[in-house]
């Protein structure tokens, strides 16, 4: 009875987890920002432009299941959600559901973190999750 | 009287038929395909360099998919443009990345190599208009 105690507790995480699984991901998948870069220092009052960096994996648009793939999502002064959580949509969290690889961005002054995360068909993060390193821009 | 009733049926058949056929997929109009990199006379050393596809107005998708202003990726290497009303060739010149790729390993022999890039459809078609990149020179060492 003790012993079983264990692996029905293993069991029910198991079957709690399951539905929230999200799409799997290349062990290698690898997602950077490729424009700006760490430390930038950028003009106020003019769009920059963001470059999406993707590796060992495509890109589709949301809504479309292919393996290996999955949409770019451009986090702003926010952190990524874990492995199978989906991404939020706001003004922190920029869906790129149409397949895009690049944008436009304008920030108020100050300091501003970005993050790439990438979204399943579904915009949970993958399994695991693909991001980029966590980039700080200035912008003055 | 027959023949009035079958020569109107034919010519809605027709009607149908003919654009159904060879329509290709609608681009963007300022849909634009470009390199990141490498640019134009850069010149790389080793053989194996990474090739980043840009593109602007428009999304990646992979073959297949049917979402409107996507497509995706093909390298031109050494060679001019294919036909704009036939699927895009699939050799070691014309790579396809109908995964959705926006990246590619290229490995290449010493000497000047022209590269360009094209995106194709669902069906690996030229979209209209053609969304094409300039062609570049690279020299590899």
């Amino acid at each position: 009875m003790r012993k079983l105690f264990p692996a029905v507790v293993a069991l029910a995480a198991i079957l709690a987890v399951a539905p929230a699984a999200s799409t799997d991901a290349p062990a290698n998948a690898y997602c950077y920002i490729g424009w700006p870069s760490d430390g930038a220092v950028l003009p106020a009052g003019k769009p920059f432009r963001v470059w999406f960096g993707l590796r060992n994996m495509g890109v589709a648009p949301k809504g479309v299941a292919v393996k290996n793939t999955g949409h770019h999502h451009l986090l702003i002064d926010a952190d990524p959600p874990a492995a199978g959580e989906q991404i939020p949509s706001d003004r922190n969290h920029l869906h790129f559901g149409a397949g895009e690889t690049e944008t436009m961005l304008e920030l108020p002054p100050g300091k501003h973190t970005l993050q790439l995360v990438m979204g399943d068909e579904n915009h949970l993060v993958h399994t695991p999750p693909v991001v980029s390193r966590k980039i700080t821009v200035s912008v003055r | 009287m027959r023949l009035t009733f079958v020569l109107p049926a034919l010519l809605a058949a027709a009607l149908q038929a003919v654009p159904a056929v060879a329509e290709p997929t609608a681009a963007p109009e300022n849909a634009q395909v470009y390199f990141i990199w490498p640019h134009d006379g850069t010149v790389v050393g080793g053989g194996k360099f990474w090739v980043r596809m840009g593109l602007r107005n428009m999304g990646v998708a992979p073959k297949g998919t049917a979402v409107p202003h996507t497509g995706h990726h093909h390298l031109l290497i050494d060679t001019e443009l294919p036909s704009m009303t036939e699927p895009i060739p699939n050799d070691r010149n014309h790579l396809h990345f109908g995964a959705g790729e926006t990246e590619a390993r290229v490995e290449l022999p010493p000497g000047t190599h022209t590269l360009q890039l094209l995106m194709g459809d669902k069906d690996h078609m030229p979209h209209a208009p053609p969304i094409m990149s300039k062609k570049i020179t690279i020299t590899v060492r």
